[in-house]
């Protein structure tokens, strides 16, 4: 076997910009330059690990990885010197001295840097990685996203290129050495019956079945129709979208370009929120190196197929997620849903049959070209196949975005691979969906994950959005959150999802300030039902699902907010108090921290609390050393 | 002198000649201030009459008190004497009572004409709603040199005049259909940092996109803004796992830092605009901040202050 250089890799997507991956990058940079091994640091993705960043991966020469999380400037120095030998003696005998300096000041390099590296075989890492199934983040955090050599090299476009029965001529070397020779072309209706035989769903939502929706699409009569790339992921909690389109554009690219094939099109956007600065520059670098290298533009490698992409930035309304929405938005009016049918993949954008697909979907479909349908359909469950992508986050240990097997259980999610809830805490519930989804608790975590089993309990796959909450967290804080949002989202042409959920939120405000009233949970009850009933879109359908599932499983807590003035959480600002405990050892720090001077400035006493002033900002309790704080 | 033509109630009047009306404000205008003046004269004068006289009367009563308390035949005289100068004060009463309601009318007249003449000195400035705000004049036959000056309004306050030719760059490169409408706007607000009205009029003129369609899709998008920003742009994230872990505090805490007053997202020195965001995407390091392009996550309420200084100084080094 060839002997690799070695190579350092970085997760530079927003995450990782977040949480101070730049100046780890050019210290990284630095050393290897005094190494004289220039080009061996390589940004990529990230590999979902979030909550760990900044991430950096070494390998090594004889094929080993190692994974350091958390790493700072100073620890990036550290990795390099210990996985690369000099060039120069002059910088080898310097960083020499440089450890023996640091061993001698008793924080010896390799110390602290073992400290953050990640064990992938033992402990608890040992659950993160290996227990998902990797299809749509496949590359995530293996390649550099700006580099369309980087995706070739992993099969990138060979999906493309079987449907098309050509090879696409690419001016690298190690890719012309190869046989030009590719199966026969797949016709557009073999695509689409592969599509249809692997049982993929939409995963925006709503799970309607891709491989159908294409093919009403390829029926439409007349020669303009368009794919548009849904990626206005406006679920407050859910990120796959971005860390897909950040990590690993060309997938969705392909993906998109094969949509196009199979129906028809030759026209092609992706609809991406501004909001996400990064995955918007990342997909326009990614159409331009696809249209140079021939995988886009006119006539694609000799056949009669062209594509042209365009990239529109959505302009921050939720209710765009929404096809119809979306494709107001496209045409330049506010974004409101129209009643379907006819429904987008008849008369779409421009009038036109469009076919809408949602980043993950679309990511999918490479791999199930590649793999074959049966692959795909081998994995998840009866009705709903393949794998599912979760943002999980919250008050979980390991938070990031994973990918699993369609029918895994909640706990297996959080317990498994997120590795229980953060500090010691009580698991309480789940947060699934979104705005359109609802909470379900500890006690149905054993439900498997699929379209159909969510959908019993009153909840929805959703996006994929996973929040998880332990014992701190107020349920009708959660439902008043979710419906400030979707109130706040409502696009106002359906009266009841305007005023209902109007009416809905000053209900659970009312409820959160103590100010109740004995009929309010009948009201609410009532209200969200014809909420869900009256409105014409998903928006409004699904807006009242956290209240309902809330107060299903829930009630209990609704009730002592409505009969006690009382929160049983310690959330609501309204309902809750700040005191001093006898721990208190009178430090005053937490007098000198408090913005609005609700502590007397008094030392070695017990501090009080002045409740009149006191805004419950919760910066005494994270100033207090001896956790002499407490919330009543 | 061109005039704006907007339909609003009251303006009727400008569709008369400006000298007619000129004349008329001055033939009304020029009576009232002589009657002022005339009037002002009289109540000065009668005051001075009665000021002058009042010890003499006063005296001369004293004198006759005196002279009837010793001789009975002043007693008649002093009444006589008494009556009169009550009759006299009384009449001046009812003079002056008349002589200051004519005042007041004729100073009301003497004002409202005034003004009306001050009015008609300078072009006529109505007040407007921000929608009234999109009508735009007839569309001018396309003369390059008379673009400015249909639109500008120098009296609306623009006291920085903004540099236009942006806006037909973006209008040349994006198009002219309705459908670039968000892509236009999302343009002009990446240059000007929000809508500017006068942006908006050139994109009206330049394009089919009308002010309604803007003044829908304006208010409807979050990311698009009217009011000016603040030097720096603080976004707080809200999504759920950033409310769950306290942004609600973090952003009350930065409120109460940078004095924001209530019910405004900038504060008054326009130095931060601060903006609740439904999520930026990093979930995994809530609460998350954004400060311009900037990103910081893993915050409490009481270290986003000093995160947001952190970054100030960073970028001022």
């Amino acid at each position: 076997m060839k002997r690799r250089a070695v190579e350092i890799r970085i997760g530079l997507s927003s995450c990782g910009i977040a949480s101070g991956g730049e100046p780890v990058l050019a210290a990284l940079k630095e050393a290897a330059q005094e190494a004289g091994a220039k080009g061996i640091v390589k940004t990529v993705g990230c590999n979902g690990m979030c909550s760990r960043e900044p991430l950096v991966e070494v390998l090594d020469a004889d094929g080993r990885i190692t994974m350091y999380e958390n790493v700072s400037v100073t620890d990036a120095r550290r990795i390099v010197q210990s996985h690369i030998r000099p060039l120069r003696p002059v910088t080898a005998v310097r960083w020499a001295a440089e450890r023996l300096i640091g061993s001698v000041r008793g924080n010896g390099c390799r110390d602290t840097i073992q400290q953050r590296r990640v064990d992938p075989a033992h402990g608890a890492d040992a659950t993160y990685l290996p227990r998902q199934t990797r299809i749509v983040l496949e590359n995530c955090g293996e390649i550099d996203p700006r580099s369309i050599d980087d995706y070739l090299a992993r099969d990138g476009y060979r999906a493309l290129e079987r449907c098309l029965g050509r090879r696409i001529e690419a001016p690298s070397s190690e890719r012309k050495t190869e046989s030009d020779a590719v199966a026969n072309a797949l016709a557009p209706a073999d695509i689409i019956a592969m599509i249809r035989d692997s049982g993929l769903r939409g995963r925006g939502g709503a799970g309607f079945p891709t491989g159908r929706k294409w093919s009403i699409a390829r029926d439409q009569p007349g020669p303009v129709k368009f794919v548009i790339c849904n990626g206005d992921e406006g679920d407050p909690g859910a990120f796959m979208d971005r860390l897909v389109l950040e990590a690993d554009p060309h997938r969705v690219l392909e993906g998109l370009a094969i949509a196009a094939y199979a129906i028809g099109a030759t026209e092609g956007i992706f609809y991406i929120r501004a909001e996400y600065p990064l995955a918007l520059t990342h997909i326009r670098e990614a159409i331009r190196q696809a249209e140079a290298r021939g995988y886009l533009g006119p006539r694609i490698a000799g056949t009669g197929f062209s594509l042209r992409l365009v990239v529109r930035e959505g302009a921050g309304a939720f209710v765009c997620g929404e096809e119809t929405a979306l494709i107001a938005s496209l045409e330049g009016r506010r974004g409101m849903p129209h009643l379907r049918p006819p429904y987008p993949v008849e008369v779409g954008f421009r009038g036109k049959p469009t076919l809408i697909n949602n980043v993950e979907t679309l990511a999918c479909v490479p791999w199930i070209i590649r793999r074959g349908a049966a692959a795909f359909a081998s994995l998840g469950t009866e009705t709903s196949k393949g794998t599912k992508v979760f943002a999980l986050a919250g008050k979980i240990r390991r938070g990031g975005l994973i990918e699993v097997p369609m029918g895994t259980t909640i706990r297996d999610v959080v317990e498994g691979i997120g590795g229980g809830i953060k500090d010691n805490r009580r698991f309480k519930a789940v947060q699934l969906g979104g705005p359109s989804g609802g909470c379900l608790p500890e006690a149905l975590a054993d439900t498997p994950i699929d379209y159909d089993s969510l959908v019993e309990t009153g909840t929805i796959m959703g996006s994929g959005g996973l929040i998880v909450l332990d014992d701190r967290d107020c349920m009708v804080d959660i439902a008043r959150f979710f419906l400030r949002f979707t109130q706040a989202e409502s696009c106002g042409k359906c009266t009841f999802c305007r005023i209902g959920t109007k009416r809905m939120l000053e209900i659970l405000d009312r409820l959160c300030t103590g100010e109740g009233r004995s009929d309010d949970l009948e009201k609410l009850e009532e209200l969200a039902d014809r909420v869900s009933r009256t409105s014409l879109c998903g928006l409004g359908q699904t807006a009242p699902n956290p209240i309902a599932t809330t107060l299903k499983y829930f009630r209990s807590e609704y009730e002592a907010h409505l009969h006690e003035r009382r929160c049983p959480a310690g959330r609501c600002v309204d309902l809750i108090k700040y005191r001093v405990t006898d721990a208190c050892i009178g430090c005053t720090l937490c007098a000198q921290k408090c913005p609005v001077g609700a502590i007397a400035f008094r030392p070695y006493e017990k501090h009080e609390i002045d409740d009149a002033l006191c805004t419950r900002c919760d910066i005494c309790r994270q100033a207090c050393q001896d956790d002499a704080i407490e919330v009543v | 002198m061109s005039q704006i033509v907007v339909p609003t109630l009251g303006h009727r009047l400008q569709s008369i000649p400006r000298s007619w009306q000129r004349l008329t404000a001055l033939c009304i205008a020029a009576p009232a201030g002589l009657i002022v003046l005339a009037c002002i004269g009289m109540l000065t004068w009668s005051y001075a009459t009665a000021r002058i006289r009042a010890p003499h009367d006063e005296q001369h009563v004293l004198e006759l008190q005196e002279k009837a308390r010793t001789d009975a035949a002043f007693a008649s005289e002093l009444a006589d004497e008494q009556a009169m100068q009550t009759e006299f004060r009384q009449q001046r009463a009812a003079k002056d009572a008349r002589i200051t309601l004519m005042l007041l009318l004729a100073s009301t007249a003497f004002v409202a004409s005034m003004k009306w003449l001050v009015s008609l000195r300078d072009r006529f400035v109505p007040l407007q709603s921000q929608f009234v705000q999109l009508r735009l004049p007839p569309r001018a036959p396309a003369a390059a040199g008379s673009r400015s000056s249909a639109l500008r309004r120098p009296e609306s306050g623009e006291v920085s005049a903004i540099d236009l030719s942006h806006v037909d760059r973006i209008v040349a490169e994006i198009g002219r259909s309705a459908e670039a409408a968000i892509p236009i706007l999302q343009a002009i607000q990446s240059i000007y940092r929000y809508l500017p009205d006068d942006a908006l009029h050139r994109v009206c003129e330049l394009t089919e996109i009308t002010p309604a369609q803007i003044a829908g899709t304006s208010s409807f998008y979050k990311q698009l803004r009217r009011t000016p920003i603040g030097e720096h742009f603080v976004r707080v994230c809200h999504g759920t796992a950033c409310h769950v872990a306290g942004a609600r505090q973090v952003t009350d805490e930065l409120r109460r830092h940078l004095e924001i007053p209530e019910g405004a997202d900038t504060d008054t020195q326009q130095r931060f605009t601060l903006d609740e965001v439904a999520c930026l995407g990093c979930c995994s390091l809530a609460p998350v901040l954004m400060i311009d392009e900037h990103t910081s996550g893993r915050l409490t309420s009481l270290s986003a202050y000093d995160a947001l200084q952190t970054f100030l100084t960073e970028q001022a080094s």
